[in-house]
């Protein structure tokens, strides 16, 4: 069915993959953004084996334990103790694990809605286009944050919560890039001759629409991811994020925001990692753009 | 254009009515206001004749319709807390979020244009370089993190500007600065894009090629073209920010819309949140209007299309 | 002359001096912050200690209590009498003028209690008011506060939130009014507001000699709004406010340590109490079992967490009452940190590998996530949701709740029928329904007889405790953190006076 486009990807294949790996490692940003995820990836995986402590485990009788690079720090807890006396470090690599997974789910959630109601509207176009663009419309006109803060309020804080409430509220984006990427091959030779052929729709969307928009969904995907993770954040912040023990890392800097100005550490580190966590996720989005399609590069 | 712009409207009026009505049913879910209206100390009975009194025993769709009707007429009904109409205390908080997203945005285009502009000049020069690494950070701060970070440095430990308040145009400097920053990375993207693409066009090659003064060549010919999409985005990043100012104001005790909006959710003071909701996308809807019809008349295309 | 206030450290590189600006004591002026905007500054149109703190400073009631002897005395009542059980006169003080030129007679009280007793005029804490069938003339400076039935705490709540408004104006103003420029006889008189940002008070020069409360020292208070906590504490340091409270031990420890300011602690009559369904309106739990319920009692470290996070004056509370309050039973079964007698009781409950049970709380997230880590140690897993107050107490009240945390505060009302008849006495509030205890308290908050009374609360109390239908926990208490210069005695009543506030 798709015989043009792997006829062309046989034919351009060796040379093609060559040059993309070419560009892949001559691109500073992917490079150290993906570097940066991996090493965020691979401390949420083995967050088991690498936790120093029992991320749960309170000591009340130890609590704001220094750094190990503050003077009464000691390498028992390299980043010191929260609050209640838990080992910072712990709490950080497990954190990663929540932080990813809100990232993680939250675009799959929002990318599954958002790529039908895209991919629709930019196949089918005429009325189902004209509903669409009118959903993402009143989509785009609600204001994320007070409504997410206002069922997070109603609903309770927990991690479910937060990831549906927010993967129903960011497809917007999706929806957006799926539409015009789909209307541009919509006319293309390969899918018009497969529709000549009588092809189900179904079909041609998952074999010739799916795979040949899938760049575009990956750049999106870490675009949202990045938004998720930074809106449960500040949910959090507002103290209406993820329920507790669970620690992710928004709900590590809204606790350590009490001692902003005593213990600064509190909040950096969680700050650094999310900041680290969101700039790598950009990165290797804005690279997996640049190399995938070098002619959209801005 | 007439045509164009009653469309464009009668859209808008539709995305309003959508809005609502998915706001009203949702917060519906609250359930009963009833016992955060009567306060802490409430008995039973109290929050029974509260009950009664605000009719929260009748069915949603009827409640809805009783809302619209008066919305339409710009009466928002009572605010549960604060016992006034919510129409006052909306026209007392929002001068205050509107300051601060006009002064934001302002910031963020001024950083942001010329950013990339320059930018897009020089690709891969030492200033793109920089745009980028602006942009970069921008991107991944969170804001609350950025907010009370400037706090600590600039009014804390410098005292250069106060902590806190709105009392004087120094009160607004550090939260226009973080809610500005925020809007800053897509702009400039955006901005120096369009202008590395009209650059290439023919026309301004020609226009080169005639001589022209670069500045010129720059300002009259490639900015103009390459502004236009900015303009859509400039007033979408508006609407964002007017709706998303609730962490900055808060920190910088700002008390406009934004936080009367989650102090009201945390309230339960439903008709007050409700009517936030409504006007935060009303303006983003004529927001994006405004941009339309200035991209229609800026680019005479569109308008046909 | 640069003093080093506070160093920052932004991931530990930069460390930076602060140079404090006091500007209050040159000018004999106060600035005070406050995080919540209040939803009218009408004494009676709302419900927060803010506000009652507010009220104190514009308003007097008839009486007073004075903090150090606790002993009530006479504000703008000079005696008082009963006539009868439901009957109570007062001799008023002659020559008390309001802010706005109006002097003060038996028609302001007749009017004031006249229009709160009323449901419909929307009194927000009905409580309050609920007692009061109205007033009476019985000459310009003789008054009678007539009572629905006995109501023995009565004193109490004149000394408090019942405060006295002038007629004349308020029947012009009404509650709108009165709500954006209040007027009454106290200390101070509000000049300026800013709803939302700033309240500004200034001495009333006029304020009658004679109040308990004291001629004020302080000229001009400046309200302010500020909503963060860490915001209060940057404007603290740098000068622009005077005066905090309500800060968490941690940080003010830490603000203690520098020196320029004065950190106090008071204890408050709010206390912490883990809430359980013991009447299946939740339906059925492990928690039906009053075996669960003392393993519960017995796994929580409530001293450890008093020791290491709440501190200051709090102290573990082991009856469903605050101490100071009258009828609070002391002696009662009181159940000691012992995590194996814990376990030991969940075995003979059936419960040997714990259970799952969820567990709501609307506040401190902190003390809720340690009393979580105490009750996996013995096996039971609470799962947590944290929800704002409103939405909580509505949960609560639907009977959705098998297990919480929450906190009362009692209204700083010093007597038990403000808590424990609040919470058991069959109400929506009450998950024990125990009909002893709702027949107890019912009789104790309708007679006047206190020896009588105590004997019926200490019996309710005492069953309370043994069936473990509340676990008290603590009290809590608040820091104050102000100029090191200013003069501030706070009270246990959790209530600043800054009337008696001044500058070194």
């Amino acid at each position: 069915m798709n015989a043009q486009t792997v006829d062309t990807a046989e034919n351009t294949g060796p040379s093609q993959s060559a040059q993309m790996r070419r560009r892949i490692f001559r691109h500073f940003g992917l490079l150290i953004g993906g570097g940066i995820l991996i090493a965020i990836v691979l401390g949420a995986l083995l967050a088991g084996a690498l936790a120093p402590h029992d991320p749960y485990a309170q000591d009340l009788a130890n609590r704001f334990a220094d750094p190990v690079w503050k003077e009464a720090g000691s390498w028992e807890y390299i980043l010191g103790t929260d609050h209640l006396g838990r080992d910072y470090l712990s709490r950080l690599l497990y954190g990663a694990r929540i932080s990813l997974l809100i990232g993680l789910v939250t675009a799959l959630i929002s990318g599954v809605i958002g790529t039908i109601m895209g991919v629709s509207a930019g196949y089918f176009g005429g009325k189902v286009d004209a509903v669409v663009m009118f959903l993402i419309t009143v989509r785009l006109s609600m204001p994320v944050v007070l409504v997410a803060l206002a069922v997070v309020a109603l609903f309770g804080g927990s991690l479910l919560v937060v990831v549906t409430v927010l993967g129903l509220l960011l497809w917007d984006r999706f929806a957006v890039v799926m539409r015009s990427s789909t209307m541009q091959i919509r006319g293309l030779d390969y899918v018009t001759s497969a529709k000549a052929l009588g092809c189900s729709t179904l079909r041609i969307l998952l074999t010739e629409i799916m795979p040949n928009v899938l760049n575009n969904l990956i750049v999106i995907v870490t675009l949202e991811m990045a938004h998720a993770i930074i809106l449960e954040a500040a949910l959090s912040f507002l103290g209406l994020g993820v329920q507790p023990p669970l620690p992710s890392w928004g709900l590590m800097i809204s606790e350590g925001k009490n001692m902003l100005l005593f213990e600064p550490w509190l909040i950096t580190i969680p700050g650094v990692a999310l900041f680290a966590l969101i700039f790598a996720i950009n990165m290797l989005g804005d690279g997996i753009r640049d190399v995938t399609a070098p002619e959209n590069r801005n | 254009m007439l045509r164009f712009f009653l469309k464009r409207l009668g859209l808008a009026a539709l995305v309003a009515f959508t809005v609502s009505l998915i706001s009203f049913s949702l917060l519906f879910l609250a359930g009963d206001p009833a016992i955060a209206l009567a306060g802490e100390g409430a008995t039973d009975a109290d929050i029974e004749a509260v009950r009664i009194q605000y009719g929260f025993d009748r069915p949603v769709l009827e409640q809805y319709g009783g809302w619209l009707g008066n919305a339409l007429t710009g009466d928002f009904g009572d605010s549960y807390y604060f016992k006034t109409p919510v129409i006052h205390l909306v026209a007392e908080k929002i001068p205050i979020t509107m300051t601060l997203g006009l002064c934001a945005i302002s910031f963020a285009i001024l950083l942001s244009i010329p950013l990339g502009v320059l930018a897009a000049v020089k690709p891969n020069s030492l200033i793109d370089r920089f745009a980028l690494f602006l942009s970069v950070i921008g991107q991944a701060m969170p804001s609350f993190w950025f907010g009370l970070i400037l706090i600590v440095i600039f009014a804390v430990n410098l005292g250069w500007v106060p902590v806190s308040g709105s009392d004087s145009w120094r009160h607004f400097i550090l939260p226009t600065v973080v809610l500005g920053y925020y809007a800053t990375p897509a702009i400039m993207r955006l901005t120096r894009a369009g202008m590395l693409e009209v650059l290439r066009a023919d026309y301004i090659r020609t226009a080169r090629a005639k001589g022209i003064r670069p500045g010129k060549v720059l300002f009259k010919h490639a900015l103009r073209n390459a502004v236009i999409p900015v303009v859509g985005l400039t007033a979408v990043q508006l609407g964002f920010m007017l709706g998303g100012s609730v962490i900055i104001e808060s920190i910088f005790a700002l008390n406009g819309a934004g936080f009367l909006a989650f102090e009201s959710i945390s309230r339960n003071d439903f008709p007050t949140v409700q009517a936030l909701i409504l006007i935060f996308s009303l303006i983003y809807v004529l927001l994006t209007l405004l941009a339309d019809l200035l991209n229609a008349w800026l680019d005479p295309r569109i308008r046909e299309a | 002359m640069k003093r080093k206030l506070l160093s920052f450290t932004l991931a530990s590189l930069m460390t930076v001096t602060v140079v404090p600006v006091f500007a209050g004591a040159s000018d004999n002026s106060l600035t005070v912050a406050f995080a919540r905007e209040l939803e009218s500054l009408d004494a009676y149109m709302n419900t927060d200690r803010d506000g009652i703190t507010l009220a104190r400073h514009i308003w007097d009631g008839l009486v007073y209590r004075d903090q150090k002897t606790g002993e009530y005395v006479g504000n703008l009542a000079t005696g008082w009498s009963w006539i009868d059980n439901t009957t109570l006169e007062f001799k008023l003080r002659k020559g008390v003028v309001f802010h706005n030129g109006e002097a003060f007679n038996a028609d302001d009280v007749v009017a004031t209690m006249n229009f709160v007793a009323k449901p419909e005029n929307g009194v927000k804490t009905q409580r309050n008011v609920a007692w009061i069938a109205g007033a009476e003339k019985v000459d310009d400076f003789t008054v009678r506060v007539l009572l629905k039935e006995p109501f023995p705490a009565a004193l109490e709540y004149l000394a408090g939130p019942v405060v006295i408004y002038p007629d004349e104006y308020f029947a012009k103003a009404g509650t709108k009014g009165m709500g954006i420029t209040p007027v009454g006889t106290g200390p101070y008189k509000v000049t300026g507001h800013e709803p939302g940002k700033r309240i500004d008070l200034v001495r009333y020069e006029g304020y009658h000699a004679d109040s308990p409360k004291g001629r004020p020292s302080i000229e001009k208070i400046t309200w302010r709004i500020i909503p963060e906590a860490n915001t209060q504490f940057a404007e603290l340091v740098s000068g622009g406010v005077e005066w905090i409270w309500q800060v968490p031990a941690d940080q003010a420890e830490r603000f203690s340590s520098l020196g320029n300011f004065t950190v106090t602690n008071e204890s408050t009559m709010r206390i912490g109490y883990l809430g359980f369904d013991a009447s299946d309106r939740y339906g059925e739990t492990p928690l039906d079992d009053v075996r669960v319920r003392r393993a519960i009692a017995h796994a929580i470290d409530r001293q450890g967490m008093v020791k290491s996070l709440l501190k200051g004056a709090s102290i573990v509370v082991n009856s469903a009452c605050f101490p100071s309050q009258f009828g609070c039973e002391l002696d009662v079964p009181t159940y000691e940190f012992d995590p194996g007698k814990a376990r030991a009781l969940l075995a003979e409950a059936g419960y040997p590998d714990g259970f799952e049970i969820p567990f709501y709380a609307y506040r401190d997230r902190s003390y809720a996530e340690a009393m979580m880590a105490n009750l996996s140690g013995v096996g039971i897993t609470p799962s947590l949701t944290y929800l704002k107050y409103a939405a909580l107490r509505d949960k609560v009240q639907n009977g959705e709740v098998p297990f919480l945390f929450m906190t009362w505060g009692s209204y700083s009302i010093n007597d038990v029928s403000a808590i424990t008849s609040a919470f058991f006495r069959g109400g929506k509030d009450d998950y024990a329904h125990d009909p002893e205890v709702i027949e107890w308290l019912t009789e104790a908050d309708s007679i006047t007889d206190p020896a009588k009374r105590k004997e019926l609360y200490s019996k309710a109390l005492k069953k309370i405790a043994d069936q473990v239908y509340w676990l008290p926990l603590f009290s809590y208490n608040t820091n104050y953190i102000y100029n090191a210069d200013l003069d501030f005695t706070p009270t246990p009543d959790e209530i600043p006076r800054f009337f008696s506030a001044s500058w070194k």
